[in-house]
């Protein structure tokens, strides 16, 4: 027989104040720069053709940019190279931080400080350092499509260390790593086996995260893909900057909303897969 | 001449970095040029700066790829640079002759493409009362006010813009000295808003009276059509010209397409189209005693009698002492000052 | 003697230990790609900073380093990167903790997850002009705050151009970055410790204090880490937001290495060598202060 000996909890139907007002302040700190920029696009006009005043608040700024086809090319080819680069990211990184726990754990200074470094580089640097390396013969890579979207996305790899290194070090933190290699390894499971069945599921949080901070790299980086030469989103909205007053707040207002929605997307795949595998231990 | 269109036909293309649309019309003039000899054009980075055109040639040296550009155009100070540096090869257009000595290389490294001065733009919504010159961005009600395009110490817009203000100041084009104490009273006096001015800010009304080349101030009014209404003003005293320079790159892919689109831009056509962009192109008297330009174009250019061209060696001493100074001009604090 | 001894027959010959190098061949595949894509490039950097801009050797670029100007720029650097990375670092844990043990509906969760994603690349120019638009001497906030309640902020002070306002503006991607990587690991919290703790009668804060913060220390100090290297980095919104009046690092490297008027790149890399000594010492004191924290859980 036992007695919970504990005071009888609220239950809380609607979450703690603390929580609440925490969530709120949050909220406001975000949304109201995105409302000081919304309203400032919305002061675009169309001209009325009949007594020459300005209609405004108008869309103009937003049918400026939704018609433009660099829009339409650079979105999707950007979204085309993140969706690569996450993946590359992934493989590379959950490999490398998985086996520095487990294996290595005296290398991990040496390793973080390498993924640290992308900060310290000044991304004009870096793209002119890999034109260096990748432009001459006998790595002349820079000179097809194909070679050129490699590079940009091996960058892009690079640029996404930090990020996905952080989320996935501290999604491993939370598993006992230990217990589960030795569990799969016990029931005759090979590496690769051991990490596509049993780490990257119980992984899924970090994993999200880390694709959601590379997918947000990619769409906004602009000096590397500029002077790659390739037609990405980035220098288009760089390019709205610098000449026209209320394009630039309609194209980073519509960039925000669509890599959001790339997002939700994204959780929402995830979540109808999630049906095929139970991670163990997480709640 | 059609030796060497054919030559740049069978190249196909043309490599271009730097060249944003609005700036001197270049939009108009690419897509002319496309027209007229059926080349693609290429388009690098139109944000890059002058040093970024070098380090683009530099660095795609042996690189037949579209990264590598085959013409530049940069600031006046960078041509002498391109050539310490081996980046760019010497070609002397057509209209050679009517560029002004002091305009080019004597070899045809580099030669000038266009100038303009820099004005004050106004946005009319915010400002009932523009200024009419440097001394009027002094008084109090343009607190709060006063901003540049750029920071001095990495664009020339701005670095000209502080040595502007010394003509006005009582100084000349040998001592810059009295432009950075202009900025200090202007800081001084609450009128400096240090972010740095774009259209957008402008329009917004952040940096309402902005110092910028007139052909960015003339082409931004058009664009904004009167929401909100923008006054461009050449300022009374101190007049300050700034030209830019043309190279071909010594590693350029494409070198005869490079040569024609120099071709094309010195013909009349094409110093033309940079005159629509409100830039006075670099054969304006040539031009102008021909009689080859439209009414129209002249009299939309702002009148700019009495405007100083610095030479090179009086850029680099000025742009030196400012580059050196500017941070005590603005009062850098190392501590926080809230704190 | 056995048949499974190791191979020493003399004394004193200890086997040769052979695990650890083998292990780190695990590795080859990351060491292999960060040096093709980031080592050498940085390599180009390192041999940039000995050099004149005519390619001679010298070691006046490092000398330069102790110009009062640069000076004052990695004080500013390391000063705003300390400030939005702690802020930014306790801020985004009570956010994540907020929403994802605070009992909040599940949508928004999911929706400022999802939010956080976009908003940790939201710098730059745009970020910029959106502060310069809240709270600029003409933004929205600043002008509600003059007509409706009569309050200037101008006369508190307050600037946004200033070190705190670029902190405040850091903060709107680093909170997000913290959010995003700390949630996981608050949802990695065991069910079964927060019932074992409430069956010992320990109230909320306690099974906080005790057990869920010493826990995450290390991934909060970790992640505080980024955030400081995030910010050290960040170049486009200061330079936007200030217009190069308060010298930051990445800043004045930029003006160096890129723009149409100072041309000492060699000086421009030598302080990039100077980022990688602050990162350098960063990462030490993580490593100390890791250790430290994580002595609880293997005790």
């Amino acid at each position: 027989m036992t007695a919970a000996v504990t005071a009888p909890r609220r239950r809380r139907r609607w979450g703690s104040p603390w929580a609440w007002l925490i969530f709120l302040l949050g909220v406001s700190y975000f949304v109201i720069p995105l409302i000081a920029t919304i309203e400032f696009s919305l002061r675009a006009a169309y001209k009325d053709p009949v007594t020459g005043e300005f209609i405004r608040p108008s869309l103009a700024a937003y049918e400026l940019v939704l018609k433009d086809p660099k829009f339409v090319g650079g979105l999707l080819t950007s979204f085309r190279i993140a969706l690569i680069t996450i993946a590359v990211s992934l493989l590379l990184l959950v490999p490398t931080a998985y086996w520095v726990r487990l294996k290595v754990p005296r290398a991990r200074p040496v390793v973080e400080l390498i993924t640290l470094m992308p900060f310290v580089i000044p991304p004009v640097v870096l793209v002119f350092g890999l034109i260096r390396i990748y432009a001459p013969p006998p790595l002349a890579f820079l000179n097809s499509t194909f070679g050129t979207e490699a590079v940009l996305v091996g960058a892009y790899v690079v640029l996404s260390f930090p990020y996905m290194y952080r989320a996935v070090d501290t999604g491993l933190s939370t598993i006992d790593l230990r217990t589960l290699t030795e569990a799969a390894q016990s029931l005759g499971a090979g590496w690769p086996r051991v990490l596509w069945s049993v780490i990257f599921p119980n992984l899924r949080g970090a994993l999200l995260s880390g694709a959601f901070l590379t997918l947000a790299i990619v769409m906004g980086e602009y000096t590397i893909a500029s002077f790659m030469g390739t037609k990405t989103f980035g220098p288009y909205l760089s390019l709205l900057g610098q000449n026209k007053a209320y394009e630039p707040a309609a194209g980073s207002i519509i960039s925000f909303a669509i890599t959001w929605a790339a997002m939700f997307a994204i959780v929402i795949i995830g979540r109808a897969n999630r049906g095929r595998t139970q991670p163990a231990g997480a709640p | 001449m059609d030796e060497l269109i054919a030559a740049a036909q069978a190249e196909g293309t043309l490599t271009t970095i730097a060249l944003p649309d609005d700036w001197c019309n270049y939009r108009e003039m690419i897509d002319a040029f496309k027209a007229k000899y059926g080349l693609e054009v290429n388009e690098l980075d139109p944000n890059a700066g002058s040093q970024d055109e070098l380090e683009a040639i530099k660095a795609n040296i042996g690189n037949m790829g579209p990264q590598a550009p085959d013409v530049i155009d940069v600031g006046l100070a960078y041509g002498p640079a391109a050539i310490a540096e081996g980046l760019i090869q010497p070609y002397k257009v057509a209209t050679w002759d009517d560029i002004p000595e002091t305009a080019k290389d004597p070899d045809g490294y580099w030669y000038g493409d266009y100038y303009g001065v820099l004005t004050f733009e106004v946005n009319k919504a915010l400002v009932p009362v523009s200024p009419a010159d440097w001394a009027d961005l002094l008084k109090p009600e343009y607190a709060g006010m006063v901003a540049l395009a750029g920071d001095p110490r990495s664009s020339n817009q701005a670095i000209q813009t502080v040595y502007a203000a010394a003509l006005a100041n009582g100084g000349s084009l040998d001592d810059a000295q009295p432009g950075l104490d202009f900025f200090k009273q202007l800081v001084d006096a609450g009128n400096f808003v240090p972010t740095v001015a774009k259209p957008g800010t402008i329009a917004q009304g952040e940096t309402p009276v902005t110092i910028r080349w007139n052909y960015n101030a003339l082409a931004n009014r058009d664009a904004l059509m009167g929401n909100p209404e923008i006054d461009v003003v050449v300022p009374a005293t101190g007049r300050f010209a700034g030209m830019y320079v043309q190279a071909i790159s010594a590693h350029a892919p494409h070198p005869n397409a490079a040569k024609l689109w120099q071709e094309f831009l010195y013909s009349d056509e094409g110093q033309l189209i940079w005159m629509k962009g409100y830039c006075y192109p670099i054969r304006y008297e040539a031009m102008k005693a021909a009689g080859v330009i439209p009414q129209e174009l002249m009299d939309a250019l702002p009148d700019v009698t009495g405007a100083v061209f610095p030479t090179l060696a009086q850029l680099e001493a000025a742009k030196a002492l400012i580059t050196g100074s500017w941070d005590t001009v603005v009062g850098v604090e190392v501590i926080d000052p809230d704190a | 003697m056995t048949a499974g001894s190791a191979t020493s027959e003399a004394p004193g010959i200890r086997p040769a230990p052979r695990r650890v190098p083998l292990a780190w061949l695990g590795l080859l595949p990351f060491l292999l790609f960060s040096a093709g894509f980031l080592l050498l490039p940085i390599a180009f950097l390192v041999i940039g900073s000995f050099q004149t801009s005519t390619g001679e050797p010298t070691l006046e670029n490092y000398s330069g380093l102790g110009d009062p100007y640069i000076v004052a720029a990695f004080w500013n650097s390391v000063t705003v990167s300390l400030i939005s990375a702690v802020g930014g670092g306790i801020g985004g844990f009570l956010l994540a903790a907020a929403v994802v043990r605070g009992g909040l509906p599940r949508p928004l969760r999911t929706g400022l997850l999802t939010f956080s994603g976009v908003a940790s690349n939201f710098a730059g120019v745009p970020l910029a002009l959106a502060f310069v638009f809240t709270i600029g001497n003409n933004g929205l906030i600043t002008l509600i705050l003059k007509d409706v309640f009569g309050v200037s902020l101008k006369a508190t002070g307050f600037t946004i151009y200033s070190q705190l306002g670029i902190a405040l503006v850091y903060l709107y991607f680093q909170l997000p970055l913290m959010l995003l990587i700390v949630a996981p690991a608050i949802e990695g919290l065991r069910r079964e410790w927060r019932e074992a703790a409430e069956n010992m009668g320990a109230t909320g804060r306690q099974y906080w204090r005790h057990i869920a913060f010493p826990i995450l220390l290390p991934t909060l100090l970790g992640t505080t880490i980024l955030l400081f290297g995030n910010a050290f980095g960040a170049q486009a919104t200061a330079f936007q937001l200030t217009g190069g009046t308060i010298p930051l690092v990445p800043v004045v490297i930029g003006a160096q290495i890129r723009g149409d008027v100072l041309r000492n790149q060699g000086l421009g890399y030598a302080m990039a060598m100077g980022m990688v000594l602050v990162m350098g010492v960063m990462i030490l004191v993580y490593v100390w202060l890791r250790r430290r924290s994580e002595r609880w859980l293997r005790s």
